[in-house]
């Protein structure tokens, strides 16, 4: 470990220069010396080789001075590349060491900083606010050392050469020196407001992000695109006049180098005239003094990076500084076990501008008991669990567990002790085994050993799946996994041996809910084109999504003759389509049951107002791809719009023969066909079970064939192995291809599995069916009963009826606490929540 | 040949257009302008129940309403384990106006007698729908209205001796 050193935030930006590699800095500094020394060299050459050799005639001379030239010029070149090289070194170091110490920080801040912090702010500052600093950190030390060297290398030769007019020419820089920071305050004013006015912009182009739907619903569009713009031209302005001001730093600074030769010109020629100075040192000097402007410029550069970046660094730094409102992990002891007693008294929470959110709130929870807490909406409930489990930091009062103020804990000594499940529960891109496991995972510490161990085994996991309720969404990711021919050929071999059971001893039973893979047969819950070829492609261009370019699959249509009347019914989909939808968002409750995206219906759009005025041989080929595409993928069992007109099924299936003969001549390998004996990989491992797809949605076939799946699994002894591969299903950012049901259950079983002492659920169950919310209830009536002390924010008052204790709030108070019963008699607040004002 | 009449060669009646039809057939939708009906018809599924499936089940939300196509089906209340037979719904009736506008569970189960097909529309797929179509809630609400009220009127017309008890718990009319 470093020494001790203050948050990132209190850090200066000189700090990073000062610990950033001071080896590297020190080796820097020895590599610039010599680099100053090399640039003197071929000056001095320059004039021996014409003083001494030229003038004596020396050839060896020449080659020598020559040489010396040569080497100090390569020398100069090797050391520039060397000095560069360990500047984008430290640079690079010290931007990946803020930005990582800046993000840890940033996580540890307080919820009630992130209420106010807009996501896309946070992002700005660590992606394009600290890159400059890190180049500053780069250049701090070398450039200024190797310029104020040289600078002085070169003055001190122009001295030595002519005191006198080295004198008028170096007075130009004092007067730079006055003015140059006058103008670069202004500069930095408006540097400033361009970091804000940057976040701002990034801070809304999340905000739209993230309210993507309330735009889309309100065609808020035009709403939004002016807040954006006006930002946008703000900052436009004030880039303008910050660049303005900085090239005028520039500017300025290129006119004040260049007075100093018009005045060695009026100096020195007229001591040239005089006949006090010989125009051969005249000219000598000035060549020599040409030298100064490189250093000066890059000093003045530098400076102009220094003020750029120290702004930007104290903004970004300024804005994050605040103090974690707990400490993380205890330093000194092992964090505590709790038995989950909570003693609270007269607990308050005082907004900011003064609200009393909470007001004077005492009770107390034995271990293993269970509260309910209900109350009208904005009374209070939530803030009161999100105090207890140490989410918001309460401003008065006390709250105990097991005697230990809550406030004073770390947060290790909460996430080992406490599982808290919020309303709205954020699900992280990855697999569902990775959420699952998310708070075991992080109790862990990320430690490299003794982390195994307290791992949840396959059998926990399993067991919390069941008792949450999310097992058959898992069971269900696990059977429409597609498998890929290279994974798993055992697994494969078992799902065939699946097959066969089934069929054996579910067949008949099932056979009203399955449409079979019959060769002889129309497939009415398979696409068209699954329909003609009856398989699954072996190669890449065989695959339904490119079968519309590939042109043996196109001669083939033309040759069954089916080109034409799919390309009809492709025209007709999207007419239909584009017709019944134009004017509906692209939210994927509307495009269920249609063969077009969201994103294509725009394109079907232009397509269909095109195939209007033209005839369908005249269309474009793009179109015609278009169209024959929509037709491929059409299934008539869901897309109900269009009826699949009996000529073209006969003509599809007559196709399916005429394919199989044509491509098992030309191409025997290209495609596996259906086939009893056979595992289909274009396949879910369910379809390959049933050799075939369900036909009906409604619920009660859904639940009788999920009740045979499972019985058959549990036979066969694959359905661990289904629900591991189910588990590796990918839930999409932030859980979108998850339902609002399966999120909860999925952050309740993640609650769960870390067997927590305490429970605080923040109406965790509001997006749940009736069933389900029933299940969760019982788990927590009875599994969890005496186990973990429950406290659970409720919404439906139809749960709470065996709750130990239920506390209602209103306005920020306990109006009543007591059982469902007692209430209930007492005709009090919870008799009006329930029965309405009498 | 123009483009329309090759068009109309792939004429068969979708389910689509079959559905349309039913729709503009009850009075929920039948005064709804076309362009929104054609958007319930095309969200609305069909689904297959065998004699003896429930089609809703009382205390529970299934949050969807039926349109009967073909069969029939018996409504029934349950207390204290005794199942009440209500009365017996018949091909086209549409229940369910109420779930499609709020949370509510069932008081009531609904029970196939015969192998049916309904149609049905999801109350999540009509609300976001007539997000779609903000001026249309006005009408839906008088149609609800004017649904209570008749059967309120029907009630309180045919209301007879042996019913004195539950008569002085009507006025439903008067919420």
């Amino acid at each position: 470990m470093k020494t001790e050193q203050p948050p990132v935030v209190k850090r200066t930006l000189w700090s990073w220069v000062l610990t950033t590699n001071p080896k590297l800095q020190f080796l820097l500094i020895f590599i610039i010396l010599f680099t100053v020394f090399s640039r003197v060299v071929p000056l001095e050459m320059q004039k021996r080789i014409v003083n001494e050799a030229i003038f004596l005639r020396k050839i060896d001379l020449l080659l020598i001075y020559c040489g010396v030239y040569l080497v100090a010029v390569i020398a100069q070149g090797a050391l520039k590349f060397l000095i560069n090289y360990i500047q984008t070194l430290i640079a690079q170091r010290a931007l990946a060491g803020m930005r990582k110490d800046l993000y840890h920080h940033i996580l540890t801040l307080p919820l009630s900083f992130f209420r106010k912090t807009q996501p896309g702010l946070v992002v700005s500052a660590l992606t394009t606010e600290l890159p400059l600093a890190g180049n500053f950190v780069g250049m701090a030390i070398s450039v200024p050392v190797t310029n104020i060297l040289t600078l002085l290398a070169f003055a001190a030769y122009l001295l030595w050469l002519n005191p006198l007019l080295a004198l008028v020419s170096l007075s130009i820089y004092p007067v730079v020196v006055v003015l140059l920071p006058i103008l670069q305050k202004r500069a930095n004013q408006q540097n400033k407001r361009r970091v804000d006015t940057s976040r701002l912009m990034a801070g809304k182009i999340a905000e739209a992000v993230t309210g993507i739907h309330e735009i889309h619903g309100n065609g808020a569009y035009w709403i939004e695109n002016n807040k954006f713009d006006f930002l946008v031209d703000k900052l436009m302005r004030i880039r303008i006049l910050w660049t303005l001001y900085s090239q005028t730093i520039k500017v300025l600074n290129n006119f004040f180098t260049n007075l100093s030769p018009f005045l060695i010109f009026l100096l020195g020629g007229y001591l040239a005239m005089k006949g006090q100075l010989e125009l051969g040192s005249l000219v000598a000097f000035l060549s020599a003094q040409e030298k100064l402007y490189t250093p000066w410029k890059e000093l003045v550069a530098m400076y102009q990076v220094q003020q750029d970046a120290s702004v930007q660094y104290a903004r970004t730094m300024e804005y994050f500084d605040h103090e974690p409102d707990h400490l993380i992990e205890p330093s000194d002891r092992e964090p505590y076990v709790f038995r989950g007693d909570f003693d609270v008294q007269n607990l308050s929470f005082l907004t900011e501008s003064g609200i009393h959110l909470l007001d004077e709130i005492s009770f107390s929870l034995g271990q293993g008991q269970n509260l309910a807490l209900v109350g009208f909406s904005g009374s209070g409930k939530s803030t009161l669990a999100q105090c207890i489990g140490q989410l918001y930091r309460y401003t008065g009062g006390h709250v105990l567990l097991d005697g230990k103020e809550v406030e004073e804990l770390s947060k290790k000594d909460i996430t080992r002790n406490v599982g808290f499940v919020s309303q709205n529960p954020f699900i992280f891109s990855g697999t569902i085994q990775e959420n699952l496991l998310y708070g075991c995972l992080a109790n862990t510490g990320g430690g490299q050993n003794g982390g195994s161990d307290r791992m949840p085994t396959l059998d926990d996991i399993i067991a919390v799946l069941q008792q949450t309720g999310i097992f058959v969404d898992v069971l269900r990711f696990g059977l429409n996994t597609v498998l890929t021919i290279d994974q798993d050929q055992e697994l494969a071999a078992r799902v065939l041996r699946t097959r066969e059971s089934f069929q054996a001893s579910f067949g008949e039973k099932l056979a009203e809910y399955v449409e079979f893979f019959d060769e002889n047969r129309y497939l009415y819950f398979s696409s068209v084109a699954e329909n003609l070829t009856f398989g699954a492609a072996n190669r890449d261009e065989f695959n339904p999504i490119n079968l519309p370019q590939n042109t043996y699959f196109l001669r083939f249509l033309e040759e069954a003759q089916l080109t034409r009347p799919l390309l009809l019914l492709g025209t007709r989909l999207a007419e239909q389509m584009v017709d019944i939808l134009v004017n509906m968002p692209p939210d994927k409750l509307f495009f269920e049951q249609s063969p077009i995206a969201p994103e294509e219906l725009d394109d079907f759009r232009k397509i269909v107002e095109r195939s209007k005025k033209a005839k369908l041989g005249q269309l474009e080929d793009a179109d015609r791809t278009k169209l024959l595409e929509l037709a491929l993928r059409f299934t008539s069992g869901i897309h109900k719009t269009v009826a699949l007109p009996e000529v073209l099924e006969a003509l599809i299936l007559e196709g399916r023969h005429l394919f199989r003969e044509k491509i098992s001549a030309d191409d025997p390998d290209a495609f596996t066909f259906f086939q009893m004996t056979q595992y289909i990989y274009s396949q879910t491992i369910l379809n390959n079970i049933f050799f075939g797809k369900i036909n009906i949605f409604n619920p009660f076939a859904q639940e009788k064939i999920n009740q045979s799946i499972v019985h058959l699994l549990i036979e066969e002894d694959f359905l661990e192995t289904i629900i591991e591969i189910g588990m590796q299903f990918e839930v999409g950012s932030k859980g979108d291809r998850l339902s609002g049901g399966q999120r909860q259950k999925l952050s309740i079983a993640r609650a769960l599995l870390k067997k927590p002492p305490v429970l605080i659920l923040d109406e965790a169950t509001s997006a749940l069916d009736n069933k389900s919310q029933t299940r969760i209830q019982n788990l927590l009536e009875n599994r969890w009963k005496g186990k973990s002390t429950l406290i659970s924010v409720v919404h439906r008052l139809d749960i709470i009826k065996n709750f130990d204790k239920v506390a209602v709030m209103k306005a920020g108070k306990i109006c009543e606490t007591g059982t469902y019963a007692e209430l209930i008699a007492k005709k009090g607040l919870l008799y009006e929540l329930e029965y309405g004002k009498k | 040949m123009n483009s329309n009449t090759e068009k109309n060669e792939a004429g068969a009646t979708s389910e689509y257009q079959e559905n349309l039809n039913i729709l503009r057939q009850i009075d929920f939708f039948s005064g709804l302008p076309l362009e929104a009906t054609k958007v319930f018809a095309y969200l609305c599924i069909r689904e297959k129940f065998k004699s003896g499936d429930f089609l809703f089940q009382q205390d529970e939300e299934d949050e969807q309403a039926y349109y009967i196509i073909s069969g029939s089906a018996r409504l029934l209340h349950v207390d204290d384990g005794q199942e009440f037979i209500i009365r017996d719904c018949e091909e086209g009736e549409f229940l369910g106006r109420l779930a499609l506008m709020s949370t509510m569970s069932r008081l009531f189960s609904l029970r196939a007698r015969t192998d049916m097909i309904c149609l049905t529309i999801t109350r999540e797929k009509f609300t976001k729908a007539l997000e779609q179509f903000p001026d249309l809630m006005p009408k839906l609400i008088r149609v609800i209205v004017e649904n209570i009220y008749s059967w309120e009127k029907r009630f309180v017309a045919h209301r007879t001796v042996d019913c004195s008890d539950c008569f002085k718990e009507i006025g439903v009319s008067l919420v």
